[in-house]
């Protein structure tokens, strides 16, 4: 059973389409990555299984169950989300802030429950932002901003966690960290959707790559298969010279300067 | 490891914020002169007085809290989004017509402006092509009040001076009143977006995170959100039609109460309608001290004190931002 298929996918907003005719399919525990230009309809993917104001046509299934047969709350205990877009200025401590997470498992006025309380640890734990736990959220710098939103994202307990570029603006320890913790959440059972930027890096971590160009799949598959001198070319339209190190395994992906 | 994770303000807080009420509440009846039998003065005038007290001052704090989160910027206030001037036309247009309205009938004329300035202001930012919705509702909401503001003048030029001497003393706030009519009247409106208010609060946290990341929680934020708008509408739209337009509660009252429970608004705004309480009750009686025999309008006192503190805010934010 996936945590996530979609099937032929068309999506955008007011007339405008985005994404065309796009087919995906994520099975528990896998991490699967979104790679293209900018524009190319990677966030819009993301929005679309959200709900988040995208028209859609096709089908997306969590859990083999129909996105629309599912109540707001049903979806925010499966599926959860750490956007690009979020209110920089809350004046919530990191604590609080991650305890906001729990939000679809209370009713109404509600204090925080000793399971609330114990999650919000964890999650803190997790993604190393305990120290930062009684700090003020407009205080902190980017990158620390969005590793207390994953781990609000993460106090939701997903089935399913969406990711947008949660890399940018993180510097090479807490990078290699999050993806580290990524691989950890997958182990757990829980399942990955991340749009990144830093294709090199993900590539030692991706189950699955869904490459997005114009709106279109152009390829998917492992990172092995998909990270090619050709295909990474074509897409960001630079010419672009891919190669694996032979000790480290990890991915060398480098524009060629001269025309 | 449970104090370690999330503060709650402390319990004896609230004791002490609750027994500052009442003390300062039994105090203000006292305060001021008393040239009839006291007896009289206390319940007939200080009495309901009082309550209107408490309620202008909790009713204008709630609403200030929700503005803030809705607009999540901590200097919004009830007037930001042209509440003020939706009631202060209405209500003012029907103290120019002469039309000798019970206080029931101001109170729900400010009401009434209120809701019609927030629907409109709302249309507006809605129909704007932004990205940024808080922008445009905040656009929005300075062109209603500009708006407003000149078309009440308008009907204070056509008419005669009389009338625009009763005007001018409601902008100025009045918190004077013989007898319980008014303070009853605003009664039933200011609990009912109390309430309202109150039970939403977990929902104005999650909104004040980004609509995104609320509605990726479950919260329906737009039926949220126009729930919250209308709450804070009622309550200030019927307290500024009772005694007038009276600034700086709204904005005040949340940033102290910021310092000493956070920003949790669960919190924060249980604690700023006990904060305007307090602050209100404490203006009004210091309006009627500083020149007495005679009063000063509390709009007047409430301004004098809050423009130097908004602007020392001011200062402090931009202070920050450069860090």
């Amino acid at each position: 059973m996936p945590a996530l298929s979609i099937n032929n996918l068309n999506a955008g907003y007011e007339g405008n389409r985005v994404l065309s005719d796009i087919n995906l399919s994520i099975v528990p525990g896998q991490i699967c990555g979104l790679i293209g230009p900018n524009g190319s309809g990677k966030s819009t993917l993301l929005r679309s299984i959200l709900q988040l104001g995208v028209e859609v046509s096709g089908e997306i299934l969590i859990c083999d169950r129909m996105l629309s047969s599912l109540s707001d709350n049903q979806k925010a205990r499966m599926v959860s989300y750490l956007p690009q877009n979020f209110n920089p200025l809350s004046r919530l401590t990191v604590a609080e802030t991650v305890l906001l997470g729990r939000h679809p498992y209370r009713s109404g006025w509600s204090q925080d429950s000793g399971q609330d309380l114990e999650t919000a640890e964890k999650c803190m734990l997790e993604t190393d932002t305990w120290d930062l736990r009684n700090r003020v959220f407009s205080n902190l710098s980017g990158g620390e901003k969005r590793l207390v939103l994953l781990a609000s994202a993460l106090a939701q307990e997903p089935d399913l966690l969406l990711l947008d570029e949660p890399g940018s603006s993180l510097d090479f320890k807490h990078q290699l960290n999050m993806w580290l913790l990524l691989r950890k959440l997958s182990l757990r059972g829980i399942s990955v959707l991340v749009s990144t930027h830093e294709v090199a890096l993900s590539g030692r971590f991706l189950d699955s790559v869904l490459v997005l160009s114009e709106g279109k799949s152009r390829a998917f598959g492992s990172p092995t298969d998909v990270f090619t001198t050709s295909i990474l070319s074509e897409v960001f339209d630079v010419h672009l010279h891919v190669s694996q190190d032979e000790e480290t395994r990890s991915w060398v992906i480098v524009p060629e300067m001269e025309q | 490891m449970k104090n370690g994770i999330a503060s709650r303000p402390s319990s004896v807080f609230w004791i002490l914020l609750v027994l500052s009420v009442i003390l300062v509440g039994a105090l203000s009846l006292f305060v001021g002169p008393m040239e009839h039998p006291p007896e009289w003065v206390v319940m007939k005038l200080r009495l309901p007085r009082l309550v209107l007290a408490l309620l202008t001052g909790s009713a204008l704090s709630v609403s200030g809290c929700v503005l803030q989160s809705i607009l999540r910027n901590d200097l919004a206030t009830p007037y930001t989004l042209g509440i003020s001037a939706g009631a202060g036309l209405v209500a003012g247009s029907v103290i120019v017509s002469g039309f000798i309205m019970p206080v029931m009938g101001l109170v729900a004329a400010g009401t009434a402006g209120a809701l019609l300035a927030v629907i409109l202001v709302y249309v507006l930012a809605s129909r704007g092509r932004r990205v940024e919705y808080g922008s445009t509702l905040l656009l929005a909401g300075i062109t209603m009040n500009l708006v407003g503001a000149s078309i009440l003048l308008l009907f204070e030029y056509f008419s005669d001076a009389s009338r625009i001497l009763e005007i001018v003393r409601w902008m100025m706030g009045d918190m004077a009143v013989i007898g319980w009519s008014k303070p009853l009247f605003l009664v039933p409106a200011v609990i009912l977006g109390m309430l309202a208010v109150l039970s939403r609060t977990g929902v104005m946290n999650q909104i004040s995170q980004g609509d995104d990341i609320a509605r990726t929680r479950g919260v329906s934020v737009k039926m949220e959100r126009n729930l919250l708008l209308a709450s804070a509408a009622l309550l200030a739209g019927s307290t500024v039609g009772a005694v007038g337009p009276v600034g700086f509660i709204g904005l005040m009252v949340p940033h102290i109460m910021r310092r000493f429970v956070g920003a949790d608004y669960r919190y924060l705004v249980p604690a700023s309608a006990l904060g305007g309480m307090l602050l209100v009750i404490l203006a009004d009686s210091l309006s009627r001290v500083i020149i007495s025999p005679a009063e000063l309008p509390i709009g007047i006192v409430m301004s004098l004190i809050g423009g130097p503190f908004f602007l020392v805010l001011l200062l402090r934010a931009g202070g920050k931002k450069k860090r």
